[in-house]
């Protein structure tokens, strides 16, 4: 009998958010006893399953000891040859002897990066909730919220199938297609310059280290363009919603969103925890907010909304009409269009910045207020 | 056993084909075995890929019967039928009969229609277990059986014992203490899994997806450590059908009829947790089959353990299959969920045209 002990990222992650575990509603989906019932309950609640922000995945998310660091290139050769070794995030090693010429991916962040990289046709498999580039919504769904279909991945017979870390695809998964013999790529980027770093692994991995180079240069200058921007402004305290049913949600301390906020000029208020992701509305009170971002704006909460939510009169950013949304995809999923959602969340907390208008992400709440949130 | 009487006067409302296998507990079996033999195709036929009845037939019977492949056949179709679809199906199977058994058993010796296999406290004991495998920061990989299954197998086993030493079952006690304990032990257990579950942190989605159920990651080492404890746990049961029939009348009489009421029943006890335990190890947590399988077994053949027994792990095996073969069909619905979608309408309709007296 072999028995296999290794050390993973698993209870004792340094970081985790917990948001981006629900890309898709699994409320009301269980016919149980009654303790059973009312521990769905509890985990929904948990999981903030009804809130808004679930919605959306984000596989990365972890804290940044340095949050205005200024990610550096990692010096690459012009062109990688195959066979290649390389150790992803995990720390597993994984070998490819040739360029794949077919691959899955298990994130919609990797799914995006992919085809930036213009290996878009490639890719044979992606998930449920892929939504950009446009083509990426014909792909076909391999990993769905319950989990991955592994007899879809098997069918592809994929050369290279990128997964996400930190619980975003299941160990369990990940270990039933390794067992099949497929390489398995796990991506996961705690912080803003793990993202460029994780461009360049995937890059390397498909085949496109050169335009993996230009894309993370590219990102980089953009990120110390907005960095520069905003360095001689106020840093307003600033509160980034990433949902409000059934509770409050909003980043823990030392999470990429934090990162992103603290990159984008602002004074993140947090929860009190890591492993906490809601955040009581005393605390929110007392913190008092400057600037109020509505990371949910994409699912239907706009700044009527809030000012008239009970108990957030006091709330500066509520008192002064600081409430602005940002598209949220753009700003939390670590992909290549990252940089543009710094400079999107930077012009929402800072409007008078000197910034280029962000090439990506949606305007939202322009017209008529969405239908307001239940209470 | 009461029940005979009763339902003979309520004869003219049941339907006549409830009527004519009524009497044929031999044909029922039978029709058992073809549903399980046609579980075991649906099984292997139907999944999230689409595959060519043909095809998928042709490797069955290359790999089982030895036919050689009349056809070139990918190597991924291959994979598919045999690592993924095969494993999962006789998983599905095996633990249909194991919660079928249990169930029975456990209402028979608790003589109370509600107990379920989880009624002791195996349900949190191993639901707990499992959230503290997610949450230990080491994985151990045993021939593919994670922490995960062994805490939770471990944990089913010790909530039981517990209950077990906690009301002293073994000695001629009252059932309502014993079900009691095993409520409150379970309270307990289901607190700590609340209070792990709070502090999981992005491990929930696993702990929660151990609590839904499913059959999605079956495979041949899991199936292979959990079949010989469901087998044996099994014959455990059987071996005790006769003091099962006689537990039903009360300790006292069973007694008097010879039985040796607190070995049988701390060997039924122990049969029914062992594949209760085995079965959540290997599939998380699976409501609705394991209560209502023997009722409906009941229903149709009465009360006597030595046909509702074998009748409810055939059908309970065929109940499951199935019902986990409508659950690939959106993509993967938890398993729970069909079981009852299933099973629920079927049972009201048992219970509102047969019976009129049913008691246990």
């Amino acid at each position: 009998m072999v028995v296999l002990i290794s050390f993973v990222r698993k209870g004792n992650a340094p970081m985790r958010d917990k948001t981006h575990q629900a890309p898709s509603d699994p409320c009301g989906k269980g016919f149980f006893h009654a303790w059973r019932a009312l521990l769905t309950i509890l985990a929904l609640i948990a999981v903030g399953c009804s809130a808004p922000a679930a919605v959306t995945p984000r596989p990365t998310v972890a804290p940044s000891l340095a949050p205005t660091v200024a990610p550096t290139l990692a010096p690459t050769a012009a062109s990688v040859d195959f066979p290649i070794t390389l150790t992803d995030d995990e720390g597993t090693q994984l070998t490819l002897s040739e360029e794949p010429d077919s691959i899955v991916s298990l994130t919609p962040a990797t799914t995006e990066l992919v085809f930036a990289l213009g290996a878009g046709d490639r890719l044979k498999g992606g998930t449920d909730f892929d939504d950009f580039p446009p083509e990426a919504v014909g792909l076909p769904d391999v990993a769905t919220f319950t989990g991955v279909l592994i007899e879809k991945v098997v069918d592809i017979d994929p050369d290279l199938v990128i997964a996400g870390g930190n619980n975003f695809t299941s160990a369990a998964d990940i270990d039933r297609l390794r067992g099949l013999g497929l390489t398995v790529m796990v991506i996961y980027a705690p912080t803003v310059a793990a993202v460029l770093d994780d461009i360049q692994l995937v890059g390397d991995a498909i085949g496109a280290s050169a335009e993996a180079q230009a894309m993370t240069a590219a990102m980089e200058s953009r990120i110390d363009e907005v960095s520069g921007a905003v360095a001689s402004l106020a840093k307003p305290r600033v509160f980034y919603e990433i949902g409000n049913e059934p509770e409050i949600f909003g980043p823990a301390p030392d999470s990429f969103v934090a990162n992103m906020v603290e990159l984008a000029g602002g004074d993140a208020v947090t929860t009190t925890d890591p492993a906490v992701f809601s955040i009581p509305l005393e605390r929110l009170v007392s913190e008092d907010p400057e600037v109020i971002v509505l990371g949910d704006a994409a699912y239907g909460v706009c700044p009527d909304n809030v000012l008239s939510r009970p108990g957030w009169s006091s709330i500066t950013a509520v008192r002064d009409g600081d409430v602005r949304p940002v598209d949220d995809i753009v700003v939390t999923r670590p992909g290549p269009r990252l940089g543009e959602g710094l400079a999107a969340l930077a012009l929402t907390i800072h409007p008078e910045a000197e910034i280029a208008a962000p090439t990506a992400g949606a305007q939202l709440c322009t017209s008529a207020p969405a239908a307001s949130p239940s209470p | 056993v009461s029940v005979r009487a009763a339902t003979t006067t309520a004869a003219h409302a049941r339907p006549v084909w409830l009527e004519r296998v009524r009497h044929r507990p031999a044909l029922l079996l039978a029709l058992g075995v073809v549903g399980l033999l046609a579980t075991v195709v649906a099984g292997v036929v139907f999944g999230s890929v689409t595959i060519p009845v043909g095809d998928t037939l042709a490797v069955l019977a290359n790999r089982l019967l030895g036919w050689p492949l009349d056809r070139s056949i990918p190597e991924t179709t291959q994979t598919i039928v045999v690592e993924l679809r095969l494993p999962r199906v006789l998983t599905a199977m095996a633990v249909g009969t194991a919660l079928s058994l249990a169930g029975a058993t456990f209402q028979g010796l608790l003589r109370n229609p509600l107990a379920d296999p989880y009624v002791l406290g195996t349900a949190s004991g191993a639901a707990l277990g499992a959230a503290i495998a997610v949450l230990l920061p080491i994985q151990v990989a045993l021939l593919g059986l994670g922490l995960l299954h062994l805490f939770a197998f471990v944990g089913a086993i010790a909530a039981v014992a517990v209950v077990y030493r906690m009301s002293r079952l073994g000695a001629l006690s009252s059932l309502t203490s014993v079900l009691l304990t095993g409520y409150a032990i379970g309270s307990l257990l289901a607190a700590g899994l609340a209070m792990t579950m709070y502090v999981a942190g992005s491990n929930l989605r696993q702990i929660f997806f151990y609590l839904l159920g499913s059959f999605s990651l079956a495979s041949w080492p899991q199936l292979a450590m959990a079949l010989p404890i469901i087998v044996f746990g099994s014959i455990l049961i059987f071996s005790r059908a006769r003091s099962l029939n006689a537990l039903l009348l009360g300790e006292e009489t069973a007694t008097h009829l010879g039985i040796d009421v607190r070995r049988d029943r701390l060997i039924l006890l122990a049969g029914a947790t062992l594949v209760t335990a085995a079965s959540v190890a290997v599939s998380g947590l699976i409501g609705f089959v394991g209560l209502v399988v023997p009722h409906l077994v009941r229903l149709v053949v009465g009360p006597n353990a030595r046909l509702v027994l074998p009748l409810s792990a055939t059908f309970g095996a065929a109940f499951l299959g199935l019902a986990d073969v409508v659950a690939r069909a959106p993509g993967e619905l938890p398993v729970g969920v069909v079981t009852a979608l299933l099973g629920a309408p079927f049972f009201l309709y048992l219970l509102r045209h047969y019976r009129t007296g049913y008691e246990l």
